[in-house]
């Protein structure tokens, strides 16, 4: 693993996007997370880099693996966590979203983490709140910054400095925050990303995201360093996006078959949780290009390393 | 009585004139000179001001009856006037719909205890709103609609709108349509194009624009009726309704002043903020452009605000939660102003007044039609604009109950400073007091 990463002045504090951000501040946070992944491997996995301060894990969704993840990254940094789950929108909930963000304030939160199904409820909380910060899980179909992160770093363990490769995303790009901010990520790092899925599940204009469409997997993924499967929500099929599930299978589905089109050995990821033998087959889920568990694990250091360098930690 | 405005720069609904006063007695225009001296009239010096006829909005909405937290007549009509509005037409999407003649009356009637802009009702063309059954159009006709219109949804089915035009005919007030075909834009939330791909964002494609922009100009073909398209928000239907113009076709259209000045990067680079959000939604940077080119070649006829008050509470919201609708009245003109003198310099001011005053009344009963022009015998409504003054858009400064506004926080330059209608003041900048 490269460790030429010199020190940076670190700017942000919300993270909402990870729009704007530098390559090299895109690979310091990578290299923090390196740090902090040596934690996760000690025998006492505890460091105090945020003791004392008040993280509240603000979900408005189902999220039990993004939040879990979270809660794992704070209370290895020493934070208080306070998990906050809300079923559906804050209106149904009877309190407005500014009497919501007040409120966590009132109370003393330092970091607001937030999974919300709006796009924009982030950044909006993010304006009410005068002193906390925000840290967007995923925002509906905008931007999930901390799973781009946490891919980036997988990917970034395994091939080195990311300038040239070729990443093939595939699935419903449509409706997947995921692939938004994978493409903004790796875009930002050099890497050449070709998307590919039905076109009922692409953005009309995806030529706006900056990156290619191949309707053909196939083409997609040739020569590629990395595989990227999206997951497939059962109910788009009802929408009338694809016919069935086995056809969406034979033509967007990973199998081995598709995968020897890629580079020899290149790798293996999702966003998680799999659909088997739907975006991807059990054979490839498991096979040993395979480090979607990686993913798994990288995902708490980086969001170790995020907390840490946004939640005050580093000044 | 009798008021004598010199000094001005008149506009006189299609161009400047050479003379610089106006009489007005007894709420009429009595004359049009220069140098104009009046014994006995109240004397209002305009120091190279511009003097325009009372500017008509063709589409604004005041949530009266039935959602009155969010606006009602009083507020509406005082909003329109500080607006520079002399003349607002009401649209009938309220609870319950105006689909009869008690309810055009309680429309005039609360927008007149006002003492502010005028305001004109639109009927709806359906019973209750409802799509199924046509409305009593020649009563809602008879006590003073201006317009039939089910905005905020297209006429539900083909059939109904086949029968209002023939109904309507040439004699009645016209049908105003919503152009939007609704299974294209089921949950959508942006327009199609770059704002959905960035977002995910459910999008509304400028197609359902264009098919119920179609629809609507085969069945006025057919019908000999008469149609108007409102909001027209994409260069595609704009198209269509230029190709109908010159086939002879009664079709006429409007645009919004937000669709003229603003386009869907706003929506991205506001972060998705809720001020933003509006139907149909704010489209691509051509849809914009063309938008002025209508302007300029005649396909648009009047520039309307779509004026879609909410309250704080309601609008204050992330944008998917947030309901649609832009409030504008108090600042359009000075946003367009403004944006003209950026943007298209080379636009001539008269092209912009004329879709705001003569234009637009030319699609108003025929009794209405003297609004938009100045001319001796005409009913004196008036505008005041001062093209140099600038003020930031201060929207908790509003007499309307919305206090968010796309450009809330923004300095513009060119605000009307005075309104008059029947040669009555009904509002004045404060500044100008």
């Amino acid at each position: 693993m490269p460790s030429e990463i010199g020190q940076i002045a670190w700017r942000h504090k919300s993270v909402i996007d990870i729009e704007g951000w530098t390559e090299e501040e895109l690979y310091f946070l990578l290299d923090q997370a390196r740090h902090m992944e040596n934690v996760m491997d000690r025998p006492i996995k505890k460091v105090p880099v945020l003791r004392g301060k008040m993280c509240v894990n603000l979900f408005f969704e189902n999220s039990t693996r993004t939040r879990v993840s979270f809660e794992l990254a704070e209370k290895m940094l020493s934070a208080d966590v306070v998990n906050w789950s809300v079923s559906g929108s804050s209106t149904a909930k009877g309190e407005t979203m500014r009497d919501t963000a007040w409120t966590l304030e009132a109370m003393g939160a330092d970091i607001v983490v937030m999974r919300h199904g709006a796009v924009g409820a982030p950044q909006y909380l993010a304006s009410k709140l005068k002193r906390a910060i925000v840290l967007n899980a995923g925002d509906g179909t905008h931007a999930h910054p901390t799973q781009a992160l946490l891919d980036m770093y997988t990917a970034w363990k395994h091939l080195g400095r990311l300038k040239g490769k070729k990443i093939a995303l595939v699935g419903d790009v449509l409706h997947s925050r995921v692939a938004r901010s994978d493409v903004i990520g790796f875009k930002t790092l050099g890497c050449d990303v070709v998307l590919s899925g039905p076109p009922t599940m692409m953005p009309r204009e995806v030529n706006e995201l900056g990156c290619g469409y191949e309707r053909d997997a196939r083409k997609a993924v040739e020569e590629a360093d990395m595989v990227y499967l999206l997951r497939i929500q059962r109910e788009r099929q009802q929408d009338g996006l694809f016919p069935s599930v086995d056809e969406y299978h034979r033509w967007w589905g990973a199998d081995e078959e598709l995968l020897k089109l890629a580079k020899p050995g290149a790798l293996v990821m999702h966003p998680g949780p799999i659909n088997r033998g739907v975006e991807i087959a059990s054979e490839v889920a498991d096979g040993p290009q395979s480090v979607i568990l990686e993913q798994v694990r990288s995902g708490v250091a980086i969001r170790m390393a995020l907390l840490y360098l946004c939640g005050g930690g580093a000044r | 009585m009798k008021t004598l405005f010199s000094g001005f720069k008149i506009f006189d609904g299609e161009k400047f004139v050479n003379e610089d006063s106006l009489l007005v007695e007894n709420g009429k225009v009595a004359k049009i000179g220069s140098g104009l001296k009046c014994e006995g009239a109240e004397v209002i010096d305009g120091g190279g001001k511009i003097l325009t006829p009372g500017f008509i909005d063709l589409h604004a909405h005041f949530r009266d009856p039935g959602y009155e937290w969010n606006e009602d007549l009083t507020s509406g009509a005082k909003a329109g006037a500080a607006g520079g509005f002399t003349t607002l037409v009401a649209m009938p999407n309220t609870k319950p719909a105006i689909c009869d003649p008690a309810l055009i009356e309680y429309v005039l009637s609360h927008g007149k205890a006002a003492g502010a802009s005028r305001i004109l009702p639109a009927g709806c063309v359906s019973k209750d709103r409802k799509g199924v059954e046509m409305a009593e159009l020649r009563k809602m006709a008879e006590a003073g609609a201006v317009f039939f219109t089910d905005d905020g949804s297209p006429v539900a089915t083909s059939d109904l709108l086949r029968l209002a035009l023939l109904y309507a005919g040439k004699d009645l007030p016209r049908i105003m349509e919503h152009p939007e075909e609704t299974s294209l834009c089921k949950n959508g939330q942006v327009h199609e194009g770059r704002v959905s791909a960035m977002s995910g964002l459910k999008g509304m494609p400028a197609a359902s624009e264009e098919i119920d922009v179609a629809r609507g100009i085969a069945l006025a073909r057919e019908t000999e009726g008469r149609i108007h398209f409102t909001h027209v928000s994409c260069a595609g239907a704009l198209g269509l309704i230029r190709q109908a113009k010159k086939e002879g076709l009664s079709v006429t259209c409007d645009t919004t002043f937000h669709h003229l000045t603003l386009n869907e990067n706003a929506v991205i680079s506001s972060g998705y903020n809720s001020r933003f959000k509006v139907n149909p939604p704010l489209r691509s940077i051509d849809d914009q452009a063309a938008l002025w080119e209508g302007l300029q070649d005649g396909t648009v006829d009047a520039i309307v605000t779509d004026h879609a008050p909410w309250h704080m509470d309601d609008k204050d919201e992330p944008f998917q939660e947030a309901p649609f609708g832009i409030a504008s009245l108090e600042c359009a003109v000075a946003v367009l102003l403004d944006y003209r003198t950026r943007k298209y310099p080379d636009i001539p001011l008269e092209l912009l007044f004329a879709k705001m005053t003569s234009s637009p009344a030319s699609l108003l009963p025929e009794e209405w039609q003297q609004l938009g022009r100045l001319k001796e015998g005409a009913v004196a409504d008036i505008t005041i604009i001062d093209e140099d003054r600038t003020r930031i858009v201060d929207c908790s400064q509003w007499n309307s109950k919305a206090r968010c506004c796309p450009w809330e926080g923004t300095a513009l330059t060119g605000w009307p400073v005075a309104t008059y209608i029947d040669g009555r003041k009904i509002w004045q900048d404060e500044e100008e007091a």
